[in-house]
């Protein structure tokens, strides 16, 4: 049974970003003080970032760290799996937009055949064969500009384009609207807290690294995100490993070492 | 007077006939050159870091688990197979040209021990991880990027790609510049943080070394 219009209504959760992107529009930084060109509300996002990381100290890391010890191996699988089953629908409705139609059908053999586990259980021959794809990436193929980059309060970096992505792979995605009984909908109202605690857990020692060796957490994690961005952005265009940004920087240091 | 006019015409001629002809010797030779140039690159470039593995299998197989001994042997192997100049220079950005000559030296000095210290604190963490090769690809006459696979022996971690860019500069041995890993240059994102470093405190390169000296201090 679907009921989109009150689901919707539940993204509520999504005000505050609405909120935030108005109060970073209020603040922002002169060009030629940003260290970012692409960072104009600098001032905001770090204040973003700091209360992101409160909440990971207080919260998350503690939550992920005591996940990592306590479900075994082949639970965390099992949750992973689920949290890429749900996303199925979404790369489906994404790889037809951007006319990979291969990929989007096999996302949704790949949901079809693990929906008889709900995903707990990878029942396909090759997980990997399916590529995520975003609404982020599809704007990206039509060529939409990337915006400027956003630390969003719980949600982390983003940019105008990938946050509007996010917004809409989440009010578009049909696994959302179901409601098919009491143990689905726990399911479901639990999905968002777990998958965010997996996913810390699954980067625990990464997102640490960053965390507390960092010079400067706030930019380190802005430049992983530009970086690990354009690599998925590559990948829909059908470059998985050219990273013309990163050879072009290089390119120019050897110029110039010459 | 015909010979006199006619000697720049002939000399004009000369020079395009010898011209063509140095193209003609050349051109082939170029030709030849240039995949055996790239492959000379690609070797040299493949071959320093399958070195470079090995001996961190041979430091891993004979660990004592000595912190001591632990950093002699990779600040040993970041001497030998990095270019610890190259690196500095590019993370610094457009701020090299600015800093002062004692400033470059503290800061690859200090560069280079959070660096070893890094790899030193995480050293346990290669236990167990198998590189293979994938493939190698020339960027340019003077780097390649070599990249590969970390595979773990016990199955419990994802596989990683890394890419290795080396600078091949043809009679200087091959020195490793950057690590790619899963597409993200860990050199770009030093750079980028660096900046951000210096912009902060009003384009000071001081500032930077300063942070960095910080960072060390409180590990």
């Amino acid at each position: 049974m679907l009921t989109s219009p009150d689901r919707i209504a539940r993204q509520a959760h999504f005000l505050p970003l609405v909120a935030m992107l108005f109060l970073a529009a209020c603040s922002s930084v002169p060009e030629t003080e940003r260290t970012d060109p692409r960072d104009p509300f600098e001032a905001s996002n770090r204040k973003a970032f700091a209360f992101n990381m409160a909440v990971d100290t207080y919260l998350l890391e503690p939550a992920a760290s005591g996940y990592r010890k306590t479900i075994p191996l082949a639970g965390r699988r099992a949750v992973d799996n689920h949290i890429d089953w749900i996303g199925l629908p979404a790369t489906t409705f994404n790889s037809t937009l951007q006319g990979r139609f291969e990929n989007a059908g096999l996302s949704a053999i790949h949901f079809t055949i693990n929906s008889l586990t709900l995903g707990l259980i990878d029942l396909t021959e090759d997980p990997k064969a399916v590529k995520e794809q975003d609404f982020g990436q599809t704007l990206a193929s039509f060529d939409v500009p990337e915006g400027n980059y956003l630390m969003v309060p719980l949600l982390g970096p983003n940019t105008n384009r990938s946050l509007t992505g996010r917004f809409v792979d989440t009010v578009t995605n049909p696994v959302s609207f179901l409601k098919a009984g009491d143990s689905i909908e726990t399911m479901q109202s639990l999905r968002t807290p777990v998958a965010v605690v997996a996913r810390r857990a699954n980067l625990f020692e990464p997102f640490n690294d960053v965390k507390y060796n960092s010079l400067d957490p706030y930019a380190r994690t802005r430049s992983l995100y530009y970086q690990g961005r354009a690599g998925r952005i590559n990948a829909t265009i059908g470059k998985p490993t050219d990273n013309r940004e990163t050879d072009d920087q290089f390119e120019s240091f050897l110029e110039s070492s010459k | 007077m015909m010979i006199l006019t006619q000697t720049p015409a002939i000399s004009v001629m000369v020079k395009r006939w010898l011209g063509k002809m140095l193209m003609v010797i050349c051109l082939p030779m170029a030709l030849a050159g240039l995949p055996a140039n790239a492959d000379s690159q690609i070797n040299a470039a493949t071959e320093v870091i399958s070195k470079m593995i090995g001996e961190v299998e041979t430091y891993l197989a004979t660990d004592p688990g000595d912190v001591a001994r632990r950093t002699q042997n990779i600040a040993r192997l970041f001497d030998t197979h990095f270019d610890l100049e190259g690196i500095a220079r590019f993370s610094a950005g457009p701020y090299w040209r600015a800093a002062t000559d004692q400033e470059r030296i503290t800061y690859i000095q200090t560069m280079r021990d959070l660096m070893v210290g890094t790899v030193v604190r995480n050293f346990d963490q290669l236990s167990g991880l198998n590189f293979t090769t994938i493939d190698s690809q020339a960027k340019g006459d003077k780097m390649v990027l070599v990249r590969g696979t970390f595979n773990d022996a016990s199955g419990k971690r994802p596989p990683i790609s890394v890419g290795w860019r080396v600078i091949t500069p043809g009679a200087a041995p091959a020195k490793v510049l950057d690590v790619e890993i899963e597409n993200i240059s860990m050199l770009v994102t030093q750079k980028q943080e660096n900046i951000a470093i210096i912009r902060k405190n009003e384009g000071k390169f001081s500032a930077l070394i300063e942070a960095m000296k910080s960072r060390q201090q409180s590990r």
